[in-house]
Formats: structure tokens, sequence, C-alpha cells
């Protein structure tokens, strides 16, 4: 499925971390930035100030790398930013000190991701130990990465 | 645990239980509670209990064991019934009695559950007629006469607990009995019993009644007998023959009405009685907790209907006797709060249960005080419900009696012509006048002004939630009555209504004309205050809203018709009117009416329309000299609400439908009018402005949205549209996804293009077809072709610019398969299937982005639900066969994937709710089945698709072999998802048996641990789909007469299990009917592994008496049906005799 074309190494090369939207165009289960974090909207309401005033969005977003919560409440036509959030998949081929050596589609091996904490990175060393072959789900918005998911390669 | 054996050492422990029980949280542990509990449950179950219980009664101190011997008692009683010699029965009746009599002081609790034990005691007797009734009876009414207070307290007591325990099966205590037996003990009770406590309280209030000077103590219990008399009003009278099903339904109806049997004629047509309960409520009026009793007392009686009349005459004297009592009692008195709704509800009833011609027969001089005094009660309160708003009262006792009066008015007024013509005029302008008083501003309205007529403190600017919902529906009965009422006096209504509105928009204009001033002169000044301005929305906010409802009704599916009340005044005043002056102020919504030279020859009803198109004028004009923030949002609904509900009724009407037609209404929005053009063209202007100007506004843009569907659903409306230009490049703008259409919501965006695609059905001829579709199908598929077939697709299809493309086309999609109808489905399917596969090579792009994976099932799920039961065969194959390969992708991205971000779960919850939406929706086909081979399809296939590679159960199955594995025990944790997944279980068990011995082994497995687990530790709904599942199973076994598949050997398993739920252990009796479905056909298929789990269970019993009972009550069970066949009457005669089986033996088995 790789067609590892060298001239694009990484598509993102020009594209900003975020981009402008109207809070009313936001949706839940999207993304949005609160308090500077890339966060996932896991709830939206709108609510007035008295029967004839404007709306007003209310979101509860939870950061996609700490999983901390955060909420905003802001005038339904304000700008908010949202994220460029990527997600790609890389076959691991090694875990050293602590990273993962990832094979990425263009052929070259990348080493600067944390085997994350707890269960998962578990999960990853043991499977990798195994001798199984995976694939790494690495998620990256706003200049910060984090492997999220592991799949066992359909032989 | 028998008395004889250390009858003390039984209650010594029972006492120290009851202590940890009884004692504060802090200072007993968990496990001591749950021990002592474990004490007193299984004292209750143990074998006939009745010395120790007695012992315990006469000689314990503690309240609790007290009140747990009385328990025990009840359930042995029950449970042991059969076993039990009648004259020991008769005894322990009898004791109980005296036990209770001769301890005044007992506990309350403990007493009332005595009471319950002795009604159940009863009431279990008249099954067999063992135990007489009126031995009750009699001791009661000398209880009554002793005049002892506490004798009579109690004898009101054990009246309460008998009509309780026979009152209904839902409340009674769960005896294991049938609906069946309930109902005619029920029967039984109602024809005799019932009216000898009636009486016994009537004659108890009679005395209270006649005397002065209650005390404290005697008041309390004429109280008592109030309730009483109440409950007995309230009694749901059964009629005979109602069967089973029907009993539960009718007990569950709320708001009894009393329809007594004919029995009671003697006892109610007594005018006695009704005089009663007038002088009770008169005499304890102002006690407000006494007063809710006695007017629910005369409520009930103001309901009653059936066959206790003997005649029409009956009924009319009984009605003004009714009405002259109910007037008497009114007049003259300052009406406390207490009593608001209860008099509301006497009137209501009156109104809702005598037929009009009974109203119209009593003497007209009462009938036109009762009247007066309901058009007085009215508008008294409505004002005091205004009030109660004002202070912001918890308990809004006068809205709920406001609400009552205002339904009885619309009941009322619905069959004018039993009344003179114009009868109701004078008394509907006063409703309407004191409604539209209510809700104005001062000076000329009272909205927001106390009791004394000073406005109340500056309401706050308080936070509204989107939960709460919009006035037009919270108040969508009031808005309806007095809007029905405007109708009946248009002449004085319609024109109050105009001047009213015509002035308001005019101050708003004004007000706003001087911000804008205000703004120029001094940009950037810090903000204007807002009062005049919000006083002017509220105003404009009800004035619209009741427009709208005296205007024109709401009506789902069918076309609404203009009322006739609208279409007369319009006709009646056509000679005054000048048509050409009417479409001049029609068509100048930017001019005040009255500008308009000759305005006061305009249509009435036409002017009040205008009236609102200013309104949104003023508000369109606004937007434009960029004062949106001053605007109100909820003013933008109410008029977008208000053109779409006049739109529905009025625009294009069709003459066909009435017999005469108004000349104005039907030159102004007739068809083939320039009015109906020019009116079609305006609202167009108005959605699209209030698109983009109000993008930020989910409510309005989405009523909007609706606003636009409503000219289109309707092929007359939608070929006016289409000839606007506007409509054009609406399209045009939307499919260039240019802002600022782009940033509305998704469910917007959605509902836009549904619109637009309905649009493009009106008629046309087949060059601007080809045009309409160009422009706004074709761009969406150009669009989507050329992001997916870039060379680089695989790497810049994360970038956000591409999602949100995406995003914006698979919402465009499931906004096409909304717009699905008959006529339509050909060109949609054929459009959206070369979606459909494309979708699937996004659904791996995307494997790992959950939002749009989520996105694009939807599709799938929109297209299935609102296409499939139209599709003929080889349509549906495609569809089968997408959907598989969809399911396919999806399987395979999802296998073996863990993930562990925060969402993770959540959104594989909403993935495995969707597929199976899908999986249900593409079930459906086996039942709502539409399509007439292929018929609409016709002449578009070259040769059917001759080999049926996939059919739904192929595609049903394997989605479900892709659920399963996925579908984790906490998965299962989310209710809906786990309803869901029953529901589909269940279906398919039912429509295809003959596929499950087929399955995989695997899946086979997993199938049948599902139901299992469903059976035994889900929801008792979850329980039940599971047993239903089970006998289309067996009876699949049965036909295929294979002993050696799995499917033979998992039924066999099933039959323990459903044996045991049966018979050991004690199960919802709204399940006996499915479990014994399932259980008599997994008898027919296992008859020998039958006989065993009996003959165990039987050798299991030490007692021979409960063995010899046993055996005959499985004797009895299998008499009618053996050998056991799958035979219809068999399996009937089965379930009854279960039934019969699960009363008589199902409480012995039970005993630990």
């Amino acid at each position: 499925m790789a067609d590892a074309d060298l001239d694009f190494q990484t598509g993102d090369a020009g594209a900003s971390a975020t981009f402008p939207m109207q809070c009313s165009a936001l949706r839940k289960n999207g993304f949005v930035v609160l308090k500077g974090r890339p966060c996932k909207i896991v709830e939206m309401s709108t609510s007035k100030t008295g029967k004839h005033g404007h709306a007003k969005v209310h979101m509860i977003g939870i950061d996609i790398f700490s999983g901390k919560k955060h909420e905003d409440i802001c005038p339904s036509t304000h700008n908010m930013d949202v994220p460029n959030i990527k997600r790609n998949d890389y076959q691991l081929i090694g875990i050293q000190d602590g990273y993962l050596s990832l094979l990425q589609d263009s052929g070259e091996v990348r080493e600067d991701l944390r085997l994350p904490e707890g269960e998962l990175g578990k999960e990853m060393e043991s499977k990798y130990e195994a001798g199984e072959e995976m694939l790494i789900t690495v998620l990256s918005a706003m200049n910060e990465e984090c492997a999220v998911a592991i799949k066992a390669m359909t032989k | 645990m028998m008395a004889a054996v250390g009858a003390g050492e039984v209650i010594t422990q029972l006492e120290s239980a009851a202590k940890v029980l009884m004692a504060p949280p802090s200072m007993v542990s968990n496990e001591q509670r749950q021990h002592a509990e474990h004490i007193f449950l299984s004292f209750r179950k143990s074998k006939s209990p009745f010395a120790i219980c007695k012992h315990i009664l006469e000689t314990s101190k503690v309240d609790y064991v007290l009140f747990q011997a009385a328990t025990a008692i009840m359930e042995a009683v029950v449970r042991e019934w059969i076993l039990l010699e009648k004259s020991s029965i008769e005894s322990l009746r009898t004791f109980l009695l005296t036990y209770v009599l001769q301890r005044p002081n007992l506990q309350k609790y403990v007493r009332e559950q005595i009471l319950l034990a002795v009604a159940v005691i009863v009431k279990r007797g008249s099954l067999d007629k063992s135990i007489d009734c009126k031995g009750i009876f009699h001791e009661v009414s000398q209880l009554i006469s002793s005049g002892n207070p506490t004798v009579q307290t109690l004898a009101c007591s054990i009246l309460t607990a008998l009509l309780s325990e026979f009152s209904s099966s839902s409340k009674t205590s769960n005896i294991g009995l049938s609906m069946e037996f309930h109902g005619s003990c029920k029967r039984l009770f109602q024809e005799d019993d019932l009216r000898q406590i009636f009486m016994l309280t009537v004659e108890v209030l009679q005395e209270f009644s006649r005397r002065e000077n209650m005390n404290a103590q005697m008041s309390s219990v004429f109280q008592r007998y109030l309730a009483l008399a109440n409950q007995v009003l309230s009694w749901n009278f059964l009629p005979p023959n109602l069967g089973r099903h029907y009993i539960a339904m009718f007990e569950s109806s709320q708001n009894v009405m009393l329809k007594p049997t004919e029995s009671w004629r003697e006892t109610f047509l007594d005018s006695r009685v009704m005089e009663l309960f007038f002088t009770v409520h008169r005499k304890i009026r102002e006690d407000s907790d006494m007063a809710q009793d006695s007017l629910q007392c005369l409520a009930q009686l103001a309901s009653m209907h059936g066959p206790v009349f003997p005649d029409e005459s009956a009924q009319v004297n009984y009605l003004a006797r009714l009405v002259e009592g109910l007037l008497s009692m009114i007049n003259g008195i300052e009406i406390e709060d207490s009593e608001a709704v209860g008099i509301s509800n006497i009137i209501s009833n009156l109104i809702t249960m005598f037929p009009r011609s009974n109203l119209t027969a009593i003497p007209s001089e009462l009938f036109n005080s009762f009247v007066n005094c309901l058009t007085h009660l009215t508008c008294s309160f409505g004002r005091s419900a205004a009030l109660e708003e004002v202070l912001d009262k918890d308990d809004m006792v006068y809205m709920e009696a406001y609400d009552k009066l205002l339904e009885s008015w619309l009941t009322l007024v619905q069959d004018v012509k039993h009344f003179h013509k114009g009868f109701f005029i004078q008394h509907a302008v006063q409703v309407f006048n004191s409604y539209i008083q209510c809700h104005l501003a001062a000076p000329e309205g009272t909205r927001n002004l106390t009791a004394n007529g000073v406005a109340s403190c500056e309401e706050e600017e308080e936070e509204i939630n989107e939960l709460q919902e919009d006035d037009r529906e919270l108040f969508s009965d009031q808005l309806a009555s007095i809007g029905m009422l405007g109708r009946i006096a248009a002449d004085h209504c319609i024109p109050l209504l105009t001047s009213l509105l015509e002035d308001r928009v005019t101050r708003l204009h004004g007000q706003l004309q001087r911000h804008q001033q205000h703004l120029l002169a001094s940009p950037g000044s810090g903000s204007v205050d807002n009062k005049v301005l919000d006083e002017l929305y509220e105003d404009i906010h009800w004035l619209i809203l009741v427009t709208g409802c005296l205007l024109a009704d709401e009506t789902q599916g069918e076309t609404p018709l203009i009322p006739p009340e609208i279409m007369e005044y319009s006709i009646k005043h056509s000679t005054e009117v000048d048509i050409n002056t009417t479409l001049q102020v029609l068509g100048s919504p930017g001019e005040k009416a009255s500008s308009i030279p000759g305005c006061n020859r305009t249509d009435s009803a036409i002017r009040l329309l205008s009236s609102v198109l200013r309104t949104s004028e003023v508000e369109s004009r606004a937007t434009r000299a960029n004062l949106t923030d001053l605007l109100s949002p909820q003013m933008g609904k109410d008029i977008v609400w208000f053109l779409k509900r006049w739109s529905k009724t009025y625009l294009l009407v069709d003459e066909k439908l009435y017999d005469q037609i108004s000349i104005p209404f039907s030159a102004a929005f007739g068809a083939d009018t320039e009015g109906a053009q020019w009116i079609v063209g305006y609202i167009l202007e108005k959605v699209i402005n209030n698109l983009s100007v109000w993008s930020s506004e989910p409510d309005l843009a989405n009523d909007t949205v609706e606003l636009l569907v409503t000219l289109v659903e309707r092929r007359e409306r939608a070929n006016v549209v289409i000839q606007c230009e506007n409509w054009w490049n609406l399209a045009k703008q939307f499919a260039n996804r240019t802002p600022p259409l782009h940033s509305l919501s998704g469910s917007v965006q959605r509902t836009l293009m549904k619109a637009l695609v309905l649009g493009g059905f009106a008629h046309m001829d087949s060059e601007a077809k080809q045009q309409y579709w160009t422009e706004v199908l074709q761009p969406l598929q150009q669009r989507f072709m050329n992001v997916i077939n870039q060379e680089n697709f695989q790497q810049i299809c994360q970038e956000e610019e591409v999602k949100q493309e995406i995003i914006a086309t698979l919402e465009a999609l499931c906004g096409i398969a909304e717009a699905t109808q008959i006529d339509n489905v050909v060109i949609l399917f054929n459009f959206l299937m070369d979606f459909l596969n494309n979708c699937i090579g996004l659904m791996e792009i995307y494997k790992n982005t959950p939002e749009t994976v989520n996105l694009i099932i939807e599709v799938f799920v929109e297209v299935a639900h609102k296409q499939i039961c139209y599709l003929g065969e080889s349509k549906s194959m495609k569809l089968y066969e997408a959907c598989l390969t969809l399911l396919q992708v999806y399987s395979k991205n999802n296998l073996g994937r863990k993930r562990v971000d925060m969402s993770a779960e959540e959104d594989q919850y909403q993935d495995l709710l969707l597929i199976m939406e899908l999986l249900t929706n593409l079930l459906s086909k086996e039942f709502i089945d539409f399509s007439d081979t292929d018929e609409v399809f016709r002449g578009q296939e070259p040769g059917q698709a001759a080999d049926r590679s996939v059919s739904a159960a192929d595609v049903v199955l394997y989605g479900v072999n892709i659920v399963l594995p996925l579908m984790s025990q906490d998965l299962l944790k989310f209710p809906s998802l786990c309803n869901q997944y029953y529901k589909l279980i269940t279906f398919i068990c039912e429509i295809f048996p003959e596929k499950i011995p087929q399955l995989p082994d695997d899946l086979f497995k997993s199938l049948m641990f599902s139901l299992e687990l469903g059976m035994t530790s889900m929801s008792s709904e979850v329980s039940q789909l599971c047993l239903e599942a089970l006998t289309p199973l067996a009876e699949q076994c049965a036909k295929a007469q294979e002993t050696e598949s799995p499917l033979f050997a998992a039924t066999r398993h099933f039959l323990k299990l459903v044996f045991d739920m049966l018979v050991l252990q004690k199960h919802n009796t709204e399940m006996t009917v499915a479990a014994g479905e399932a259980l008599y056909t997994l008898v027919c298929l296992h008859q020998a592994e039958y006989s065993e789990l009996v003959e165990s269970l039987l050798s299991s019993q030490q007692d021979p008496v409960i063995y010899q009972r046993l055996a005959d009550a499985f004797n009895k069970l299998t008499a009618s049906s053996s050998p056991p066949t799958l035979d219809r009457k068999q399996k009937m005669a089965f379930l009854k005799s279960l039934e019969e089986f699960v009363a008589t033996v199902g409480g012995l088995l039970c005993v630990k």
C-alpha cells in the first residue's frame, strides 16, 4: 500500500499548526484548541444570555495528548483555532532505550519517539519481543507527537 | 425454624438482627448489616412459620420484628395456600384482626403490614370462595359506630388496605397470580364490596359534616375517610370481558374517569351523595390538604359516564345538579390558591365527559352562568399564572389550572354547531384579550408586573440553556387554545393583533434607527441600553406566536387547511375590500401599511400577514445596516417559524379543497398569481439572508432551512421556487462551498442539501433539469473526484483542508439520502451508489481517523434507512454488496487494534452502534418492502442480475460476525448499545433461523453465549428478547431433525435454563408468556430431558405432601399436550396450564 514517493517526504511541509473556524461550525468529536492545547470536543452545548440574547457555545474538550479536560465558553460568532491533526501508521522495527524505531513509508527509520508509558507501552514491548509484527499509529498536532495505538499487521 | 425448637432462641436472634439494621450506619459494618438482612430473608422463607409468627407477635416488643413476622405470615399463606386447611386460614385471619384491635398503640407501619396480610388473605380466598368478605364488613361497621376516633381510624385502615389490594394488579402485593385472577377478583369486588365500603364512608362523612367544632383528632379521622372516598371514586372500574393484555394497558392509564357499572346506579344518582361532597368541601376548603381530596372527589363525580345513567334525561339532570352545585360553591367566595387546580379539574372533566347535547339541554340560564363563570375563572387564573411567573414560583398552581381551563375551552368550542351562532364570541374576546394583556409590556399590558401594578425588580440576565424549550413548544397547548378562541372572535382579534404588531414594529424600526444614528455619530462608543429593545422583542415574540396559531394549524404530513373561521371571515368582508390595495399592502413590507393610500380597504387576514412580513423586513434591513448585534435571534426564529406555518396552509392555496374560497386569498396567493410568486421570492431572499447573517445561531439557522424544505417539499411550491434566480444562486453558492454557507453546522448543511435535491424534482423542461443537476449534484461529485483522485491523495489526506472537504461531502451525501422519495429514488440511488463505492476506499485511507470513519458509516446507515424499502432485488444486491465490503474493511482495520487515547471507547461505541443500526436497517427489508420487483427501475437495467450472490441474511450475519468480537462486556454497559445488539440478535433468530446452524463455529458459539448472557444477567427487556429468540431456534431444530447439530445441543442446554428460570426462580410475571412459549417448544424437542428434569426435581422433595402436590401439578401441566407437538392449539393449552402451575406451586419451589 505504500507507494513511496521520495519527493514527498512528509505532507505537512507548509501546513500551519492550526486554522480558524467559526465556533458554530465546530462539531462534537471534532478538534479545537482550548487553553493553548489541542483537544477533542467531547461535549458542546449552546446557551444565551436572556431570551433575546445571542448564542454562546460551551465546549468541553479533552487534551489529545495528556487527557486533561479543558472548558471554554464563547460567542458563537467567534473564530476558534482548530488544530491540524495527523495520524500516521508506521511499522515497528525496534525498541531501544525507551525509544521506538519506526519504519516510514519513505524507507527511512525514525527513532525519536518515546515508548509510551503504561499498558500500551508494555504491550508494544512484549509483542515486539514475541516477534509479532505490528503497526504503530502516531498522532501529531501542534508540534507534538505521541504513539497512541497498535495494530497487528495483517499477513 | 420450628416453633417447638427454641422459639425463644429465634426471637432473640431476630431481635438482635433488628438492632443491627436499625443502628446508625456508623455503628455497624456492611457485613453485619448484610448478615442481619439475610437472617430476616431466610426467616421469611421458612416453612409454615405460622406458630412462631403468632408467638413473636404476642411476645416481642421490637416493632421491626413484628413487621417482619407479619410479612412472613403474608408470604407463607400465599405460598402454602394449597397445603393449608381452610379453617386454619380462617382462624389466622381472625387472629390478625383481633391482634390489631387489641393493640391500638401499635406502630403505624406494623399495623398497616398486618392489615395488608389480612387483605391478601381475603383476596386469595376470594379465588376459591373459601373466605367470606362479608364478615369483615360487619366487624368494620361496628368499629365505626363505636364513636371512638382511634377505633374509627383503624376501621378506615382496614378498608383502605382491602381497597388497594383489590384495586389493581400493579399496586397489589406480588402474590404470584395471573392477571386474569386479579381481574376476576376485581370484578367481583367492585360489584359488591366496593359499594359497601363507599356506603360506610359516606355515612361517616355525613355524620362528620353535621358536626360543629371538630377537634384535631376528629378532623384527622374525617380526613382519612375523605381520602378513602376519593380512592373509591377514582376506582378504575374494570369492564366485563377484558383480556389479560388489555387489563394491564387499562390499568396503566392515568387520570381515571369514573365509569361505574350499572349496579351503582342507585348509589350515584342519589342526589344526596353529590350534595354531600359539595357540603364537605365548603366545610373544609380552608384546609389545603383536605380541600384537595374533596375537590378531587367532585372532579371524579364530574367525570361520571357510562351505563350508570339509564337514559339521557338522567344524565342531563345529573349534569344540571352538578353545574348548579359548582356555581353556588364558587360564587361569592375568594378562591384559595389550593383550590385553583381542583376547581379547574371539575370543569375540565365535566366539559370533556358530558356530550354537547347534554350541555345544551340544561336550563339555558344555568348554562349561560356556567360559561360566564368559566370565562371569569379563565381570565383570573391567567392573570394569577402570570404573577406566578413574575415571582418565579416553584409550584405553579395557577399555571396548571389555566392550562386545564384553556384546554376545556378548546374542547367546548370545537363543536360550535351545537350552540347558536356567535354564542361564544364575547367570551372568546375576553379570554383572548386577557391573554394578550398578560403577555405585553406596560402600559397596555401587564407583563412582569406584580399584583399591585409595580414593575418587578430588574430581571437579571439569566443564562438560558439549549435544553430549555422554545415558548412555542412549551406553551403550544395554550397557544392552540388562544388561537382557536381568536378565530371564533376573528372580527375583534385579527384587527387587534394587526394594530398591536404594526405599532410594535414601527417602534422597533424607530428604536433601531436611533441606535444606528447614535453609532454613526460616535462610533465605538460603549454598549447601548437594550432594555427598550428587549421589551419590544418580547412583545413581538408573543404577538407572532399568537398570530401564527390563529391563522394556521400545525399538522404533520397532511396538508393543513385554512381554518374555516378565517376563510369565512375573509369572505364576509370581501365586499369592503379592494384587491389592488390589498396586493399593494402585501407587496410593500418596506413601508408602513398605514402609509399606503386606502389601506383600510385591505383584507384583514392579509394585512395581519403583511405585518409579520414587515417585521421580517425591518429585521433584514437592520442586518444590512450592520445592526445584527442589536437584533434578537429569538425574533428571527419566530419570523421563520411563522412563515413556515403560514406557507404550508396558504401558499398556492388549492381551491379544490374548499367549498368556497375568499377572493382576496386566491388573488393574493393562489396558483399562477403574481402574489404567490412574489411571496416565494421574498421568503427565499429571507432564507438566503438568514443563512448568511445568522450562521452562528444554530436554532435559527435550523428553523430557516426547515422553512426552505417546506417551500420545496410539495411539487406545486417547488415549481414556483425554481423559477427564482435566487434559488439557482443558492444552489451554486452551496456547491462552491464558499462562505458563509460552509460555516453552517453539519446538520444545517445536511438539511440544506436535502432541500436543494427536493427542489430538483420540480417540474422543469429537460434542458433546465439537466442544467439543475449540473449545478447542484455534479459539482459535488466533481469536487469529490478531484480530491480523491489526486496522485498524492495518500499523503495529503490528513491535511485539515482535505479532511474538511471530505467531511462536507459526506454530510451532503446524508442530506441527499434524506431527500429520498418514491419518485426520485431511481436517480438518487444511482447517484449515491457511485459515492458509496468510493467511500469504501476512503474507509481504508482514513482507517485511523475515527471521526471520519464514523461519518462514512453514517452515510451507509442513511442510504439503507431511506432507500432499501424501495429497492428491487438487483439494486438491493448492490447495496448489500457495498455494505458487506464496508464491513469487511472496517473489520480488517479494527481487529487487533488497540488504542489508548481518551475517546477510544466512545468512538468504538459510536461505530458499533451505527453498524448495528445499519444491519437493522438492512434487515427491515424483510418486513417493509415497497419495491415492486424493480418496478421503479424498469428500463434502467440491461437484464436482471441473475445470480443472487448476496442476501440480506449474509450481510447481516457477516456484520454480526464483525460486531461480536468487538462487543466487549464493557461496551454492553452502554444501555442503548446493549438493547440495539439484542434486538438485532433476536431479529436474526426470528427471520433467518435456518441460517443459524450454518454459522461458523466461533460465531455460533458466541451467539449462543450472548443469548445465555442476555437471558440470565441483563435487564428484563433484554431477557425477554432472548427468550423470544429461543422459540424459532427450537422450531428450526425440530424441522431439521438433526440430533447431532450443535444447535440441537445448545437447545438442550437452554431447556434447563428456561426450566430453572420458570420453575425455580422468582421471575417477572410479564416474562411468563415468552418463557412459556420457549419452554414448550424446547420440551417438544427434548421430551426425555424434560422428564429427567422433572424427575430429579421431584426426587429432591422430602415432604411427601409437597411431593404429591408437585407431581400432580406437573402432570396437569402437560396433560393437555401429551405427547407435546408443535401445534398451536396445544401450545396455547400449555401456556394456560403453565399460568395455573406457576400460581399454585410456583411459590412452593422458590422456598429455600
